[in-house]
């Protein structure tokens, strides 16, 4: 028993262990791209980029499947880059690649191998997304809005945040929170 | 506020109704399991915490279940409980906004579920179990505070 207690302190500690933080410049990472090359952020990036954690099987990240079609086509055009990425170790790149073509995705799905950058953003549920902005800032993080219910939201954050940025105005919420699936982990401490 | 829902034996808590809940718990070690009827791993996972209950009962372990589903899927969710014969009342997260109420909980918390949150008879938060949880590791904390 104390074994595993510090077991659970450890695995505690790692979850905790974000790089990326809130005001904080994000740099350099890579993921791998649906055909399992390796790619930089810094090839994806724009003046305004968004991250978005998904997963192929919650339902919370299905119920945005549209909403992030919706918000990749509204804002692509405006030049915002989305590197929509699956960290999720329980569902492989052939799922992720299948899944993003049985939903229509207009968007590629880009895989984090170990979720090693969910470690580093700290991302722990999907749907969430992270705006970085043109100097490379963190400048908001949370859910795309408040509601997997299309009919229940009040407040479309991300919509929000990248209006914000575009405009070149501060954030009037730069975090927000929502009920989402934990992302599957590799089990480091074995 | 906690309030009974008519038709289910759902009963409902908000912000300020679920401090309240943990006071009323105060003499027991409680295991409040935050699930909701669309995330897989949380029911997966209750089965196994009902287990653990019905053994650590008896040395003042109790489980108290919270869904964090919409009201629209109360049937749902008072089916799933009833189907493992969890510990009654179940309650579901009545929130204005689920932010406020996720904060409400644990301002660390980033909404992930399923999530546990672990209190001694005192009342008092000790640990919190994010996602999907070996039982071994909850069984342990658990054993520790009784």
């Amino acid at each position: 028993m104390p074994r595993l207690i510090a077991l659970a302190a450890l695995a505690a500690s790692l979850a905790f262990s974000q790089e990326f933080k809130l005001g904080s410049k994000v740099t350099d990472f890579t993921v791998r791209d649906p055909h399992g090359s390796p790619v930089k952020f810094s090839a994806l990036r724009g003046p305004v980029t968004v991250v978005v954690f998904t997963s192929t099987n919650c339902p919370v990240s299905n119920a945005y499947n549209e909403r992030m079609n919706a918000v990749y086509r509204d804002y692509s055009v405006k030049g915002v880059k989305f590197i929509f990425v699956n960290a999720n170790q329980n569902e492989s790149a052939d799922e992720v690649a299948a899944h993003a073509k049985s939903v229509g995705f207009v968007f590629p799905v880009y895989k984090d191998p170990n979720n090693a950058l969910a470690d580093r953003f700290d991302a722990q549920v999907t749907p969430e997304t992270y705006v970085i902005d043109s100097s490379g800032t963190l400048v908001y993080h949370g859910q795309i809005d408040d509601s997997r219910n299309e009919k229940r939201v009040q407040q479309q954050a991300l919509r929000m945040a990248l209006d914000a940025v575009l405009a070149g105005k501060p954030l009037t919420v730069a975090e927000t929170k929502a009920f989402g699936c934990s992302i599957k982990r590799v089990r480091r401490a074995t | 506020m906690l309030t009974f829902f008519l038709f289910f034996a759902l009963h409902t808590v908000d912000e300020s109704g679920f401090q309240k809940l943990v006071n009323s718990h105060k003499g027991k070690v409680v295991l409040y399991d935050f699930w909701a009827t669309w995330c897989t791993g949380c029911r997966e996972e209750m089965p196994k915490l009902i287990v653990l209950e019905n053994r650590l009962k008896a040395r003042g372990f109790e489980l108290v279940t919270v869904s964090a589903d919409d009201p629209e899927q109360d049937a749902e969710a008072d089916k799933v409980l009833k189907q493992f014969h969890a510990p009654e009342p179940g309650y579901r997260k009545q929130a204005v906004k689920d932010e406020r109420f996720i904060n409400a909980i644990d301002p660390q918390w980033s909404g992930a579920l399923p999530a546990l949150f672990l209190y001694d008879r005192n009342g008092r938060k000790v640990q919190s179990f994010i996602g999907e949880t070996d039982p071994r590791i909850i069984e342990a904390a658990v054993s520790k505070l009784l």
